[in-house]
């Protein structure tokens, strides 16, 4: 039984050192596997343009150029250096795409630290865009990360191949960062996040995005306890303040961004959510349960 | 404006429930098989994990299942390799949590799914995508890298 029916097909592969899964019904079984089969197409190639560790990236090349002349780079990157740019403006610098030597020295991406402290976080724009697709770092000697971003970025490229392929329903969950379209919903449960083997909510989403933020959890050894990998970009440490937050948002971009966002602001990041017509769910290191009154609980929480 | 409210209940009484008995059937190894050598003519067993590709005669590659398993978590997945040895693609055939196991009753998860959409949802349906803590694929990365070690050499002829 692959399916639940010819109709349907899901699939999942590794990727963006996560599990991501691509289901897409409403269409004959072969053109499914045809779909889904580009739409991980286009999550490989977030994922070699993006990846911080994969020497022939984008973001790789940017890093290496270290400032310098201007860099031409794939529209894909450009679109997701400049919604990070707007996301830093609207979020007050909580959003940074700069972490990277901070998540380095806390040992959240791999890298020498030999030249870590040099960046100052939260101080610059990271990059600077100029046309035709080129880019450059702003401060020589800082690093981008795109990692807070790209995997919903992937998520919604990976929909809109779907889309394109005419298929009525789909939906990617690259590692809980997920977004779906069509007529059905489709049920989320949302894991708890002082404890990953539980569950804490539900949640149904029909058009749209849910991206979720918290601890990284490795199911396989047991003994080694989840680790948080958001960094303050006002101070340079790891987020203490909060357990988890989710977010639901129109695309899984600003959906992925957001948690970061609201993982590090909490209840004060209303402003951001609002500009981007965004609601969340946030557990705190109290263990409350915390959502904004636009959030779309399921029983049984909607007590 | 955005509003806040907080949950009146305990949040561990609320609603958290284990996660037990997540699975997903994405592919059988036989359909696997097809989809990763669509025009193969012969699968021949080199042992009981890996079998040699050919097509029309001509060595197409080779194709390895593996199982990475763990206290909380099991998935068989599979490797494509070409003729030369190189990693085609990795699918998931079977993803299994299998947590504490307190809750089988299917009835918890129709409550769970509760009533506040606007198209009723399907009572007992299986919660099928999670959100939340980001599980590392760290360990099937660690096995494609030992099939290519064992597997990855050039084929012959």
């Amino acid at each position: 039984m692959a399916s639940k029916s010819p109709d349907s097909v899901r699939r999942a592969r590794p990727l963006l050192g996560t599990f991501v899964e691509i289901a897409a019904r409403g269409h004959e079984a072969r053109h499914l596997e045809r779909a889904v089969e580009a739409a991980f197409g286009a999550i490989e190639r977030v994922h070699r343009l993006m990846s911080y560790q994969a020497p022939d990236s984008d973001v790789s090349r940017l890093n290496r150029a270290d400032g310098g002349a201007p860099i031409a780079i794939h529209p894909w990157t450009y679109s997701v250096l400049r919604a990070s740019l707007e996301l830093r403006v609207q979020s007050m610098g909580l959003f940074d795409i700069a972490v990277a030597p901070a998540l380095e020295r806390h040992g959240l991406l791999p890298g020498s630290t030999a030249s870590s402290a040099r960046a100052s976080p939260g101080q610059q724009g990271a990059v600077e865009l100029s046309a035709n697709n080129r880019a450059r770092l702003q401060v020589a000697g800082s690093r981008i990360d795109l990692s807070g971003i790209a995997k919903g970025f992937a998520v919604d490229q990976a929909l809109r191949v779907l889309r394109d392929y005419d298929v009525l329903g789909g939906l990617v969950n690259a590692g809980g960062d997920l977004a779906a379209f069509g007529a059905e919903d489709n049920v989320i449960a949302i894991r708890d996040p002082r404890d990953p083997t539980r569950l804490l909510a539900g949640a149904a989403l029909r058009d749209g995005a849910l991206a979720s933020s918290g601890l990284t959890f490795d199911p396989i050894i047991s003994g080694r306890s989840p680790h948080c990998a958001i960094i303050d970009p006002r101070t340079g440490t790891p987020v203490t303040a909060m357990s988890g937050a989710s977010v639901r948002a129109t695309s899984c971009m600003v959906a992925d961004a957001l948690t970061k966002v609201v993982m590090l602001a909490g209840t004060a990041a209303s402003d951001v959510l609002d500009a981007y017509g965004a609601s969340a769910l946030i557990v705190n290191s109290r263990g409350e349960v915390i959502a904004t009154t636009n959030w779309q609980w399921m029983h049984p929480l909607a007590a | 404006m955005v509003d806040w409210v907080k949950m009146t209940l305990p949040a561990a009484l609320a609603a958290s429930v284990p996660s037990s008995d997540y699975a997903v059937q994405y592919l059988t190894i036989e359909r696997s098989q097809k989809l990763s050598f669509p025009s193969a003519t012969e699968f021949s067993p080199i042992d009981a994990h890996a079998w040699q590709v050919a097509s029309d005669g001509k060595q197409a590659g080779r194709y390895v299942v593996d199982r990475v398993i763990g206290k909380h978590l099991y998935i068989d997945y599979a490797v494509t390799l070409d003729a030369a040895g190189r990693v085609q693609r990795v699918d998931i055939l079977q993803y299994r949590e299998a947590y504490g196991g307190e809750v089988r009753d299917r009835g918890w998860l129709g409550q769970f799914v509760g009533k506040s959409t606007a198209s009723p949802l399907k009572v007992g349906v299986d919660i099928r995508n999670i959100s939340g803590a980001t599980l590392s694929c760290h360990h099937i990365t660690e096995g494609v890298k030992r099939i290519v070690d064992r597997y990855g050499q050039q084929i012959s002829r």
